[in-house]
């Protein structure tokens, strides 16, 4: 058995909802040890969206939560309280990584930000990750992926030209943020094993979602150019497109990259004509007649199940895919080939499936899922006893104080 | 153009063979903007990567915008991996290096005798991260892929576009292969941590098919804990339980603003209380809306289609009062502070960013061959100790071959000049 990679690491995370929890999981599905601060009194807004098991929303029955915090521990804690902060400062001793996610100067107004956090534990690494970054005008804005997402640029070139955009779905930036901040911890961690030196890692999501869209920003500053919208065309290739085969709703993507596949696409759909057809032989002619192409296309892509017309075009040789639904990626063979869902039995949802984070597979040390995501507060003995070894006294009057919560009244009403 | 700070770096002491193509190539960069010595092997010639947009419009592969925005401080060689010298090159280079990065299709290092097993004969502590649409092995190992259908693989595609017509993807359309190089990234950092640890190298396996699929957020337990499937919706918020529509996107006097106009809970349901004191301040509230309790009437549980779509009418006739720097300033900033209110920006609105451009974001670097300084997208995260820092703008096709091959690998101008003329650099 070999070792675990991270095995000692030590995360506190006081970050929540999407980018935190997503990056400190890099580690944990790599042997590190993370704890979740959380607290009754204000509950991980993950936990309080859908979806949830048995449809009744309750603090522990989200799969959404689930979704982001398996092989992690969770302690509840009120930040409100200065008894809850005095534990919090012990969990930062304890650590060598510190995630946070709050506005801009929260953990400063409790005393725990950076500066705080080192003059507890000087090598401490450091992680606060806001929608737009410390200072500037714009550093209090608060908001989700889903506000990003947009002011990131993704959601204006997403759709159809002759319509208004069709954003990305969801908190799509979020899931671009946490790879950055993961690299960075990980940078971190190896700068600190050379020199002894931790030190502070602030992420602009803004930023960081930025790098998977900069050339058509330097595409604006050098030439001036405004990218508006193609639906699935590409400059590059043609055809490139989303068609419609037979069934409800359903679609396949393919993409013709170059001109041995535009031969070999043709005999595919039983149409060798158009290979030498005036209107289609090259890539400028196709280009030209990108709209009676596509036609012809979904003409043939109608008559075939989804699973045909990706076998014939796969035989062929061209790129194309099934566009997947939910239904259809739990029973891929290729996701189950590399064990990507993982069933795990939780306390109060029973046996989900989880998703890998990590989505390589290294040789000796492969990705491990051992625990499911934690109940609220459902380690607190374990952390307060064995990992910060406090006594049985110390941890009954931060019970009685109520700085270690333990009862949820608040609402579970969701918003979407 | 600055040197690196190898004290201030936390990567210096690392080096990287990049031979990663398309948005792979972000990779890389993770690893050449935090410190680490990348070089970047091009095909005689220059890499197929070389695409559109181009500086000025002037078709050229020396001038894609795209390669420079992806290949900032690495360093550039030529070397065709298909000739014999070249593969004894590559194996020199190899023993120099502590990582590899390819996003080859499955087995073709291999055939050319390059794959991990050969190289780990030669260099046993490297690590060797494969970028594949699929992975190594599996059903769909050999499927032919390109980033619109390895989009449509990992179920994002179905999640995005307008009901009534086909799914719709990201329109900058790398996507999935910047989640697949971001992903060889931090699978080659993991794998330095143990190294670091054990003294052994090992092999990266990453699917860009799962690398694209956290994005989906919520859709795929919807369906396995709830059995909804999810059908795109286009610019609504979504209610699975109900399948309520919820307006999220106004029109304004210029263009497009995303409100989360949206009750049941905090911090939603004061911010659309913000939103309509604003309203009501302007006359532009109608009675039955000041009237309207967010917490109770406009919670996903209760709410009916009607009323969402009665709300999101009264909304945008007060957003086509405005512009979107007015909606975006004086909601999330200004006297009413936090609406959850986004602007829906164009390359133009990000270009002049009044945050972007206080944090210093933007970093020009020289071009000395264009006798032009081009404006980047700075430090993907802030750190305090080890900066990253933009050096020096992405290398012209075989830019250091010379420094390389004759100052580190110890080549004589003479077989430098024999190996170019035969086409292996």
């Amino acid at each position: 058995m070999n070792k675990k990679v991270f095995e000692g690491i030590k995360v506190a995370e006081f970050a929540w909802v999407v980018v935190g929890p997503s990056t400190s999981r890099y580690l944990a599905d790599h042997g590190a040890t993370v704890v979740k601060i959380e607290s009754h009194k204000r509950l991980d807004t993950n936990r309080i969206n859908g979806p949830f098991v048995g449809g009744v929303p309750t603090p522990d029955g989200s799969m959404f939560y689930g979704k982001h915090n398996p092989n992690k521990y969770c302690i509840s804690i009120d930040l409100q309280h200065p008894n809850g902060r005095e534990l919090a400062r012990k969990m930062i001793a304890w650590a060598d990584i510190v995630t946070e996610s709050f506005s801009p100067g929260t953990m400063e107004k409790w005393g725990l930000g950076y500066e705080d956090a080192r003059k507890i534990k000087p090598d401490i690494i450091y992680f606060s990750s806001s929608m737009q970054g410390r200072g500037g005008p714009h550093s209090s804005y608060a908001g989700y992926g889903q506000n990003a997402v947009n002011f990131s640029g993704f959601s204006e070139v997403s759709g159809w030209p002759d319509r208004l955009p069709s954003p990305p779905y969801g908190a799509y930036t979020d899931y671009v943020s946490c790879r950055f901040a993961a690299f960075a911890l990980m940078a971190a961690l190896e700068y600190r094993r050379r020199t002894g030196k931790g030190q502070y890692i602030e992420q602009s999501q803004f930023e960081s979602s930025l790098q998977f869209f900069a050339p058509p920003v330097m595409d604006y500053q050098i030439n001036g150019r405004i990218m508006g919208r193609n639906g699935n065309r590409y400059p590059l290739a043609a055809p490139h497109g989303v068609f419609q085969c037979q069934g409800d709703d359903r679609w396949i993507a393919l993409a013709v990259m170059n001109e041995d596949q535009w031969q070999s696409f043709c005999r595919a759909i039983g149409k060798p004509e158009l290979a030498v057809d005036k209107d289609f032989a090259t890539f400028a002619d196709r280009k030209r007649n990108e709209d009676a192409l596509e036609k012809i296309i979904s003409a043939w892509t109608i008559k075939y199940s989804v699973e045909e017309a990706e076998a014939i075009l796969q035989k062929a040789g061209i790129p194309s895919n099934v566009v997947e639904k939910p239904s259809d990626l739990y029973k891929d063979p290729q996701l189950q080939h590399r064990k990507y869902f993982v069933p795990m039995d939780h306390a109060v949802m029973g046996k989900q499936k989880y998703e890998h984070q990590a989505c390589f597979i290294l040789s000796k040390t492969p990705r491990e899922l051992y625990m499911p995501s934690p109940c609220i507060g459902e380690h607190n003995e374990y952390v307060f006893k064995e990992l910060l070894k406090m006594s049985d006294e110390e941890i009954a009057e931060h019970l009685i104080d109520g700085s270690i919560t333990s009862e949820f009244t608040g609402s579970m009403t969701s918003s979407f | 153009m600055s040197t690196i700070n190898e004290e201030k770096s936390a990567l210096s002491h690392v080096r990287i063979l990049d031979l990663t193509e398309g948005g792979c190539m972000l990779g890389g960069k993770l690893f050449s903007d935090m410190g680490a010595d990348v070089i970047k092997i091009e095909p005689p010639g220059g890499s197929p990567s070389r695409i559109p947009p181009y500086y000025k419009e002037i078709e050229d592969p020396q001038k894609s915008i795209f390669w420079f925005a992806y290949n900032t401080n690495k360093r550039g060689i030529t070397l065709n991996l298909r000739t014999p010298e070249g593969q004894e090159l590559f194996k020199k280079l190899a023993k120099t290096a502590d990582v590899i990065l390819e996003s080859f299709g499955v087995g073709y290092m291999d055939s050319l005798g390059l794959g991990y097993k050969e190289i780990s004969k030669i260099k046993p502590n490297i690590i060797y991260a494969s970028i594949t649409p699929f992975g190594q092995s599996g059903p769909k190992a050999g499927y032919k892929a390109s980033d619109l259908t390895l989009w449509a693989s990992g179920g994002f595609l179905n999640d995005c576009g307008d009901p009534d017509r086909a799914p719709v993807w990201i329109g900058f359309g790398p996507q999935a292969s910047f989640f697949g190089g971001a992903e060889a990234a931090i699978g080659a950092m993991t794998a330095l941590w143990y190294r670091s640890r054990t003294g052994e190298g090992q092999f990266i396996d990453v699917s860009i098919q799962e690398s694209t699929m956290s994005s989906n957020m919520n859709v795929l337990p919807m369906w396995d804990v709830n059995g909804v499937e999810f059908k795109r919706v286009g610019a609504v918020s979504f209610v699975a339980a109900t399948r309520v529509r919820q307006p999220i996107y106004f029109k304004c006097k210029d263009g497009l603003v995303m409100i989360l106009a949206l009750g049941g809970n905090d911090p939603y349901a004061s911010s659309s209380e913000r939103l309509v004191q604003w309203m009501k301040d302007e006359g532009m509230c109608p009675d039955w809306l000041a009237k309207l309790n967010w917490w109770k009437d406009y919670n996903a549980a209760v709410l009916k289609q009607d009323l969402a779509d009665k709300v999101g009418q009264a909304i945008e006739a007060f957003t086509m009062t405005k512009t979107k720097a007015e909606l975006y300033e004086i909601g999330a900033f200004g006297k009413y502070k936090q609406i959850l209110v986004a602007p829906v920006s164009n390359t133009r609105d990000i270009s002049e960013d009044i945050q972007l451009k206080a944090r210093q974001f933007w970093v020009n670097l020289p071009h000395p061959e264009l006798n032009d300084s081009l404006p980047y997208c700075g430090p993907y995260i802030r750190m305090s100790e080890t900066p990253i820092t933009l050096r020096k703008r992405a290398p012209l096709t075989g830019e250091d071959n010379r420094k390389i091959y004759l100052g580190e690998l110890g080549l004589s101008d003479a077989s430098l000049k024999a190996l170019q003329d035969k086409g292996v650099i």
